[in-house]
């Protein structure tokens, strides 16, 4: 009897609360809100250091991406010059270096653990690294890359498809390059976000640009749930690495 | 004997990076700059701590190991919150204290260098996160 009764108030809460609640997100679904760090986990610092309760595989690295030619040839060789400048203890000047943020793509890598908020109609994305901010709004008409206005981390708009939550961003701007890849201002990217489990999200990306690349650039990310870590502010405010003059590499300012 | 085990040193670090791939440091810029196989030891007197993004920087006179005399060096730390993360606290250092830092140099010679790890007057041990890499040497 006394079962029955709390069986008909929670249904009566869920069908008072589970309409309103669906147009955000399915009911089945848990939550993305709160804070992720990236998996594999990369060491004391970075993250919680601690492991997934069920194991996972890690996903593959980011592939080469299918440039066209000539741009794919002198991305090899930049590539290859970047790295063996870098052994010889003269990296060349870096975007980061600057204190320029990553932008899309590069903010969802997650260097840095970032936090997810779902509200009505958006969720917003925050990476603690350069304060980086996305805003997905959920449901809204598509943008056409050629009226998106360029911005670091793009113009997003997402939809639930089930438990998957499905990211469109366009308008990048053209000097915020993922791991020096050049690109148009036709670029897409789609993201695919999907939790695998409680504790566990994965982002499976697709780059696509008809105008550098032969096809779609595809390759996922996973991110691990981390409860209670509060991102903390990182404004760019004492940099003391310069551009070397003569040498062109990234310097320190010592005295 | 002391200096020219250094210079051992040296050349061995210089042939390992060769070997070595240098992966970016986090968020902001790489330790390349850094003779990142060359571990020093420092023991000194802090004379400056900046607890700011992109990284967080302390400045200690200590004596040269070879020569004895005084020297001044900028210490270079990573992001705060990679260091509040492993167990620092914003204002855990203030000029007049005495610390002991293991660290690697510029490979440039400049009196510059990156921590690996940190002893406090109070004995108690700090890295610097996973990006700078572990001390190697006590």
């Amino acid at each position: 009897m006394k079962l029955r009764v709390i069986v008909a108030m929670l249904t009566a809460a869920a069908a008072a609360g589970g309409p309103v609640l669906a147009q955000t997100r399915p009911a089945a679904r848990a939550a993305l809100t709160g804070s992720w760090e990236i998996y594999p986990l990369r060491g004391e610092g970075f993250g919680s250091g601690v492991p997934p309760k069920t194991p996972v595989a890690a996903p593959k690295p980011v592939p080469e991406p299918p440039l066209r030619q000539p741009h794919l040839d002198q991305w090899r060789a930049l590539q290859a010059q970047n790295a063996e400048l870098t052994r010889k203890g003269l990296p060349p000047p870096s975007a980061g270096m600057a204190c320029m943020p990553d932008g899309m793509p590069g903010m969802m890598q997650a260097t840095f653990p970032m936090e997810i908020l779902e509200t009505p109609g958006q969720v917003t994305i925050i990476q603690e690294a350069y304060n980086q901010v996305r805003r997905i709004y959920l449901n809204a008409p598509a943008i056409a890359p050629e009226d998106a206005e360029p911005r670091y981390a793009g113009n997003s708009t997402g939809r639930w498809e089930g438990t998957t939550l499905v990211v469109q961003t366009v308008g990048l701007k053209e000097s915020a390059r993922f791991r020096n890849v050049p690109h148009s201002t036709r670029m897409r990217i789609t993201e695919r976000l999907r939790l695998i489990n409680d504790e566990m999200l994965e982002n499976q990306v697709t780059v696509e640009d008809p105008e550098f690349l032969t096809g779609p650039w595809t390759w996922s990310w996973m991110y691990k749930r981390w409860p209670g870590y509060k991102i903390e502010e990182y404004v760019c405010e004492d940099n003391r690495y310069f551009e070397d003059p003569a040498l062109r590499y990234q310097r320190l300012r010592v005295n | 004997m002391r200096h020219r085990r250094d210079r051992l040193r040296l050349a061995l670090g210089v042939m390992a990076i060769g070997l070595i791939a240098v992966a970016r440091a986090g968020a902001h810029h790489s330790f390349a700059p850094y003779e990142t196989t060359l571990q020093i030891k420092l023991t000194g007197v802090v004379s400056d701590y900046k607890w700011a993004n992109p990284h967080v920087y302390f400045e200690i006179d200590a004596p040269d190991a070879t020569t004895g005399q005084t020297r001044h060096w900028l210490i270079e730390c990573a992001s705060t919150s990679i260091l509040n993360r492993a167990g620092w606290k914003f204002n855990m250092l203030k000029p007049g204290d005495k610390v002991t830092i293991i660290a690697s140099p510029l490979r440039n010679g400049e009196p510059a260098a990156l921590l690996k790890a940190i002893t406090l007057a109070d004995g108690r041990k700090f890295s610097n996160g996973a990006a700078a890499g572990r001390a190697t040497i006590e």
